[in-house]
């Protein structure tokens, strides 16, 4: 018999609850073994099933990304429209990162673990956390760049910013910005550096939050299913 | 009056209703599609009878597993009392909202 994508069969036991995991399983493969592969071919199927999983994982985790994409998008029109003074770091920004970000993922593994009373599904909770905002931020970020760019660039502030980035030496990035670039190409290049960093730190609190999250929620008790199942 | 039903929670007991004794994950998912005349996710329908069951307006109980689906058991779902009464309830809102109107609606004139 045909079988669905392993790795996506091993996340969706890691995804749902002791109570209905079995039997879920067993849905999807029969649907998929019965329905959907015979009706649309192996890899329309396994396109099928992967969906089903990555909707699995939205409906139970989906909303722990949103913060984080909420940071993003303030801290973003923020510094579009900010004031022609103030620091050249953004520390509230960068506070709201080392902080939000981490938080959700440790509440997102803890959530995870505790709901599926698997280290690993607090792990697949909070990693999953992470590909959705980078996926997010990295769509937003991307839509806006050169926009923005061409809105910061009458700007004093950003003016002032363009001007004294080009003059330091010795900065380690991604990208490296020739002295003479023009204020749009700083910006982008800029950005995809910040993204870099952006996407670096968060992983790796993704990994710590899954981590520390995911082995919280085991201790956490859970009430008693007041509608558990009865064996037949 | 219970809470009402949603569109989707009506649709996903009705289901329960129609299958009786065949009412379990998988079936319940076609069913809904079917009449939706729309591909409906698993996991929508699997959160539906989740929150139902919740509610206490269906029972689950763990069925006998089959080899297409490598052994695991079937989840079947049963009607509670709550839930036919919630259905019903739903049935005489629905009817009162549309009393004294055409169905289909037609355009003045």
């Amino acid at each position: 018999m045909l079988n669905p994508p392993v790795l996506a069969q091993a996340l969706l036991q890691r995804l749902l609850p002791p109570e209905t995991r079995e039997s879920v399983v067993g849905d999807l493969l029969e649907e998929y073994r019965e329905s959907r592969a015979p009706a649309r071919g192996r890899f329309r199927a396994n396109l099928w099933y992967c969906k089903e999983v990555v909707g699995f994982w939205r409906r139970s985790y989906g909303a722990f990304a949103v913060p984080i994409l909420a940071l993003f998008v303030v801290r973003d029109l923020s510094n579009v429209f900010r004031g022609p003074s103030g620091p050249l770091l953004n520390v509230e920004f960068l506070f709201g990162l080392i902080t939000l970000s981490p938080l959700m993922f440790f509440l997102a593994g803890a959530y995870g673990s505790w709901r599926t009373r698997r280290w690993t599904g607090g792990v697949v909770a909070a990693l999953g956390t992470f590909i959705a905002a980078w996926l997010l931020i990295s769509a937003w970020w991307n839509a806006t760049l050169y926009p923005f760019a061409l809105m910061q660039q009458s700007n004093p502030y950003w003016i002032h910013a363009w001007r004294w980035s080009l003059q330091q030496t010795g900065v380690l990035s991604l990208f490296r910005i020739a002295a003479d670039a023009s204020f749009v190409r700083w910006a982008i290049i800029e950005n995809i550096n910040a993204q870099a960093v952006v996407d670096a730190t968060m992983l790796a609190a993704a990994l710590v939050g899954s981590a520390t999250g995911g082995a919280l929620g085991l201790v956490v008790p859970r009430r008693p299913n007041e509608a558990s199942p009865v064996q037949s | 009056m219970a809470d009402v039903l949603g569109a989707f929670e009506q649709a996903v007991l009705l289901s329960i209703v129609r299958l009786d004794d065949d009412a379990y994950g998988r079936a319940v998912l076609r069913e809904v599609s079917q009449r939706l005349e729309r591909d409906v996710a698993a996991g929508a329908v699997q959160a539906t009878l989740d929150r139902l069951e919740r509610k206490g307006l269906v029972r689950s109980r763990l069925g006998a597993g089959t080899a297409v689906r490598d052994g695991r058991p079937r989840r079947f779902y049963t009607l509670m009392p709550a839930g036919r009464k919630a259905l019903n309830d739903a049935r005489a809102m629905h009817d009162a909202i549309w009393s004294g109107l055409a169905r289909p609606l037609k355009a003045r004139g």
